[in-house]
């Protein structure tokens, strides 16, 4: 066993609701808690962009964020990467693997033709830290809800955690109702909403902190009971929150009707 | 609604506008099969991940002379000038369906996702013509050598047409000798093709091979013997004035 083998922990998923290089340059707190989360010293990261067909903007925006902080290289299921090596042996020498938005459908349906969904099971379970965002968190739990055809429809996913997950709950707040319909009628179980910014981190299977790079977000945990919605909001810890450079507006820019949602959604708390 | 025209494919080993920069003749040849002054053509680039830089290639290589659209499977959501809402309406409508290149793998397991598989196997069978390079080639047959991963291997494809493929067949000496052996432990008995030379099948059979480049070669590979022969084919350079005289 190497010395890598032996600090791995645990097995951990960081599923963002959205947020990390491809949505926030400005603010890499939630990939440097991505980071955080292994013990060796110099990180082993893999990016993971096929949900969104690996575009080359995605893949220059993940080096620019992690080619100083980590060991960082992609997985390409549509250019050839020019290696011999097989995935096993690329996927199982990391120490997170990183996963891009974009359509769940699609990632699903490529991982299991390239059969790499087993492998990233397998990395699971040895303790490499699944990380991801939108269609990349999602696809980590029981199911979720995509765009991935046009309209929004529930999707299942691999099924590593129990319960659903929903993303962007304040960028796309059209995606909230599908995804409480589905958990009221019991097509979906129930589970976590999370705001752009928001990530849960999964201990094994069970959740146990909820983080995240911008101030005024959340998360929702819901259960069906009955026929009854059962909602308990989740305050994250904000991350990087030092005092000596406190998250300037310019870095964290917030688009008008979300900050109206959000003081909409406040307002509502407070009532 | 039907074309009449029978069902077609054309399976580039490569080339066309993705890899043959101002050499249309593969390109030309596909068009003259619709034998419509301004046919409909749609370019499905899932094998690449609907690249953006191909889509308008795609569109410059086409748009002044054919009516263009094209299929991502990747933006769904947000359109980005791809063909919204019915797909299957949308592709039995075409005269010729354009496979770009890419990944054969990630292609077939993300058109099954989204039922493309059938609504391609309806519009061939309707007559709309079916034409690719390289991933878009090997996507029809029966069984595919893809080296995308390395050391070449054997995929299933769509099944249209009941033999094997092999592509870039002058491009990686290694592929040449895995798809003989292939053929030899027992995959489907098929055809290879270099890049610059199309395979056209007429139903399910090879009616002709053309090339856009004057050695561009391709062969049958079947067992016979104990031993797998790799049989040349008559290949028809489009650059020839004197074929164009013959098909006149």
């Amino acid at each position: 066993m190497t010395v890598r083998e032996r600090l791995r922990g645990e097995p951990q998923i960081l599923a963002m609701g959205g947020g990390g290089f491809t949505m926030e340059p400005d603010n890499a707190a939630l990939d440097d808690f991505a980071l955080s989360l292994v013990r060796v010293p110099e990180p082993r990261i893999l990016f993971l962009p096929t949900a969104s067909g690996d575009p080359t903007a995605q893949i220059t925006a993940f080096y620019a964020r992690f080619a100083r902080r980590a060991s960082a290289t992609h997985l390409s299921l549509f250019r050839r990467h020019g290696s011999s090596r097989s995935l096993a042996d690329i996927v199982l020498e990391q120490d997170v693997i990183y996963v891009g938005g974009g359509s769940m459908r699609n990632l699903l349906a490529i991982w299991r033709a390239h059969e790499l969904d087993q492998l990233l099971v397998e990395a699971w379970r040895r303790g490499i830290v699944l990380a991801g965002l939108s269609a990349g968190a999602m696809c980590w739990f029981a199911g979720g809800v995509t765009r991935s055809g046009g309209p929004l429809e529930v999707i299942e996913g691999l099924g590593l955690l129990p319960g659903s997950f929903t993303v962007h709950a304040d960028g796309e707040p059209e995606r909230l109702p599908v995804w409480l319909a589905a958990v009221r009628s019991g097509e979906l179980p129930g589970g976590w909403a999370a705001d752009d910014g928001v990530g849960l981190l999964f201990r094994g299977t069970r959740m146990t902190r909820v983080v995240s790079s911008r101030p005024g977000t959340a998360a929702l945990r819901v259960d069906a009971v009955g026929d009854e919605l059962v909602r308990h909001r989740i305050e994250p810890e904000l991350l990087g929150a030092d005092p000596a450079h406190p998250p300037t507006p310019a870095s964290l820019p917030v688009p008008d009707d979300i900050r109206e949602l959000r003081e909409l959604r406040q307002a509502m708390r407070r009532s | 609604m039907t074309t009449g025209r029978p069902p077609q494919i054309v399976a580039f080993g490569g080339g066309g506008f993705s890899m043959e920069a101002g050499n249309p003749l593969l390109d030309d040849y596909v068009l003259s099969l619709a034998e419509r002054e301004r046919p409909k053509v749609c370019f499905v680039p899932t094998a690449s991940g609907d690249a953006d830089h191909y889509v308008v290639r795609f569109y410059r290589t086409f748009s002044t002379r054919c009516e263009t659209s094209h299929v991502s499977l990747f933006r769904r959501d947000r359109g980005d000038g791809a063909v919204e809402g019915d797909l299957e309406a949308h592709l039995l409508r075409q005269d010729v369906v354009y496979v770009g290149g890419g990944s054969v793998v990630s292609l077939l397991g993300a058109w099954r996702a989204h039922g493309l598989d059938r609504v391609l196997r309806s519009a061939w069978r309707r007559g709309v013509i079916l034409c690719g390079l390289s991933a878009g080639s090997l996507c029809w047959f029966q069984e595919a050598v893809t080296a995308f991963h390395g050391a070449p291997t054997v995929v299933r494809g769509l099944g249209l047409l009941p033999h094997s493929n092999c592509v870039h067949y002058d491009g990686e000496p290694e592929r040449r000798e895995e798809y003989r052996r292939f053929v030899g432990d027992g995959v489907t008995p098929g055809y290879a093709a270099d890049d610059g030379a199309a395979l056209h099948f007429v139903g399910r059979d090879l009616r002709r091979v053309v090339s856009s480049r004057p050695r561009a070669r391709a062969f049958r590979v079947e067992p016979r013997a104990g031993d797998v022969i790799e049989e040349p084919l008559p290949v028809s350079y489009l650059g020839d004035a004197r074929l164009d005289l013959a098909v006149a």
